[in-house]
């Protein structure tokens, strides 16, 4: 069964618009308990990557960070979208994204911080509807998510949940909401040191459970479903400057009715904090 | 004896004139990443009087040494840890 165009390009919106900005040692894809220091700023740049058959959208973003206090961080992303399905394309600003987390507790112990915070973000909807593929999706969304973190000299693993309600458009198109899922293990080869390069290596498993998107009040039959990607990656830091990339490989789909399914996902950031 | 009163004078003169500051020894819980624990340097390298900041990650330690005249009560130090992220437990403290 053969999409319409429109609904195809709605649903393309929603590759990739479940991203949360990454925080200094948190995982890539999935959300970690981190926030900043005091007064600090963090500046990140960053870029993702993906492809669902012909639809392949890439994306590099600005992040900034401010820490409120040890435990509450509050930031914006400003994303500029490059999009292309078939022989369309596009590219340009696309939604505003506002965050905060606050890190509610706190287990310290000799090289190792066990913490849990919570996290909230709204994407606006400023993003150019006109543009084909669109730029953004016409209607302010939102992002709440809890998360857990082990932190060790050695050793790291997160674990965390999100929801993501979407609102709908002037085209009375709701995209489905969708719940995420992720647990992420993470593996130190050799001891840090301060002022040292340090290297983690993360695997991360990140299972996606979309609902079905609504048109007029009716519901989509090729919209929602559930998705799971291993993802490998890599965080490389420097004294206050860290590099970190992963990719997501599916491993587990099953998408409601015809709907392409995830090729790859991938992402990569620098992060400065000041 | 000439020579005992001039050296003791003059060891004397070097304690006043380099003895300056203060080095502080604290043992901070929750350290397990460099890149995090730059916020510790960062908030005592923002603070006035503050010469230097090493951290040994290993160990949980934090060593800050100050200038002349600049002192910290341990509320301070706790303070200044516990907005950088980590727990502060115990600290030490010696003239340098």
């Amino acid at each position: 069964m053969k999409r319409s165009r429109p609904i195809n390009l709605l649903l393309g919106l929603l590759l990739g618009t479940s991203s949360f900005p990454i925080f200094a040692h948190d995982p890539i894809f999935g959300i970690g308990p981190h926030v900043l220091f005091k007064g600090g700023t963090e500046v990140a740049l960053e870029t993702h990557l993906e492809r669902a058959g012909e639809e392949k959208e890439s994306e590099a973003g600005l992040e900034l960070v401010y820490g409120i206090t040890g435990d509450w961080a509050a930031g914006l992303e400003l994303p500029y979208a490059y999009k292309k399905e078939g022989s369309e394309s596009s590219n340009g600003l696309a939604d505003v994204q506002l965050f905060t987390k606050y890190r509610f507790w706190r287990q310290d112990s000799l090289g190792l911080q066990e913490s849990a915070a919570v996290m909230f973000a709204a994407n606006l909807n400023n993003g150019d509807e006109k543009t084909d593929p669109k730029l953004g999706n016409g209607a302010n969304d939102f992002i709440g998510g809890l998360t857990y973190g082990y932190e060790g000299l050695k050793w790291y693993r997160w674990a965390s949940v999100r929801y993501r309600y979407n609102g709908e458009n002037d085209a009375s198109f709701h995209a489905g909401n969708k719940t995420l899922v992720d647990f992420v293990a993470g593996w130190r080869p050799t001891l840090p040191e301060y002022k040292k390069a340090d290297t983690v290596w993360l695997l991360e498993l990140n299972t996606e459970v979309g609902e079905k998107s609504e048109l007029n009040g009716t519901k989509l039959a090729n919209s929602g479903g559930v998705e799971s990607f291993l993802s490998p990656g890599i965080f490389w830091t420097l004294r206050n400057f860290a590099i970190k990339a992963g990719i997501q490989i599916p491993i587990y789909s099953n998408l409601n009715g015809s709907q392409e399914k995830s090729d790859f996902r991938a992402k990569a950031s620098f992060e400065w904090h000041i | 004896m000439k020579k005992i009163i001039i050296i003791s004078l003059f060891s004397l003169w070097t304690n006043f004139a380099f003895a300056a500051g203060t080095q502080y020894d604290m043992r901070v819980d929750g350290l397990a990443c460099p890149f995090c624990a730059y916020g510790i340097e960062k908030g005592f390298t923002k603070t006035e009087g503050v010469k230097s900041v090493d951290i040994d990650l290993k160990n949980g330690l934090v060593i800050v040494k100050t200038e002349e005249g600049k002192t910290f009560t341990e509320d301070q130090l706790k303070e200044i840890i516990n907005d950088t992220g980590f727990t502060m437990k115990s600290m030490t403290e010696k003239p340098i």
